[in-house]
């Protein structure tokens, strides 16, 4: 039996691809976006599939095989999607960093204002 | 100004996608190689990046496949095995005197190597066929061994021949108990 615990960065990554992805999240749309989302990091594909098996595992996603593609060579995809389990942990974890830049947001209101520009790396959605 | 020519499909050598389609394991090999076709973008590209994917492709499915604690029960059958070999065909001295244990040791990691890809590879029902050939495999190395470096060979033949069809019997055994699982679904 499958059990919801906590993400791990990458995986929060991941799952969030699959949700933003909806329908066509397989490989390499899901690599591209865990990417863009992990930005100035590289992620290599790799690394994707080693965490969308643990995933799996974790019953946090499911997966089928698609209908084979010309531009795949013939082969198909494996597309994922977002179990039940999985939205959970995904909230979950959404709500422990909104609790995180909000406590930092407290402290260092000013300075991150500041950040945008100059620290590329610190770009969470802002709260409303 | 003719007309453009053409667009050529582009896509990587069949040859070279047939030998890193043979190293994936297949329950992952459809969506890996079709994966890599997709992302190709000239050859040494595709060289490189099916270099870094497929290792940790196989590493993931060892991990799915292997449950370490059936592991520990088929190394433990497999030295008790070898151990009985050696009391029936009286070479119990070799275990004590000749680094035996550590000998034994040699071939038992190469029997759970061989048990650890033939899970990694093959199907759950080709798996109980596979085992038992890859304890036969790993006998064969035993013979190997003896040939090209008997400082870490097990000298009795007959000590070799009945702790592997021991260890055969019983890893069979063990694997018709508590077969190891496959949880990835491949329908359509």
């Amino acid at each position: 039996m499958a059990k919801s615990d906590s993400l791990g960065q990458f995986e929060q990554l991941v799952l969030t691809a699959i949700l933003h992805l909806k329908d066509d999240a397989y490989g390499v749309t899901i690599h591209a976006k865990v990417e863009e989302l992990a930005r100035p990091k590289a992620a290599s594909l790799g690394a994707v599939y080693v965490t969308l098996d643990r995933l799996e595992d974790k019953g946090l996603i499911s997966s089928r095989l698609s209908d084979p593609t010309p531009e795949r060579g013939g082969r198909s995809k494996r597309c994922y999607k977002l179990e039940a389990l999985g939205e959970r942990a995904l909230q979950e974890s959404a709500a422990t960093a909104r609790r995180v830049w909000e406590a930092v947001a407290e402290e260092w209101g000013k300075e991150i204002e500041a950040w945008g520009p100059r620290r590329p790396k610190w770009n969470p959605v802002r709260p409303k | 100004m003719g007309a453009a020519p053409p667009k050529m499909e582009s896509g990587p050598p069949k040859v070279m996608e047939t030998v890193i389609g043979i190293l994936i394991p297949p329950a992952c090999r459809e969506e890996v190689l079709g994966d890599l076709h997709e992302r190709y973008d000239g050859l040494p590209r595709y060289f490189l990046e099916a270099c870094f994917t497929v290792p940790m492709v196989i590493a993931s499915r060892i991990r799915r496949t292997t449950e370490p604690g059936l592991l520990l029960l088929e190394a433990m059958v497999l030295y008790l095995s070898l151990t009985a070999g050696a009391l029936v065909s009286g070479q119990t001295h070799f275990l004590t005197e000749q680094n035996g244990y550590s000998k034994l040791a040699v071939l038992i990691a190469m029997a759970l190597l061989a048990l650890v890809l033939v899970d990694a590879y093959a199907g759950v029902a080709a798996r109980l066929i596979l085992a038992p050939a890859a304890a036969l495999g790993a006998l064969l190395f035993q013979f190997r061994l003896q040939a090209s470096n008997p400082e870490l060979a097990i000298p009795s033949f007959r000590m070799v021949l009945f702790g592997s069809l021991a260890g055969m019997l019983l890893v069979t055994a063990l694997r018709w108990l508590f077969a190891p699982g496959d949880n990835r679904t491949t329908g359509a």
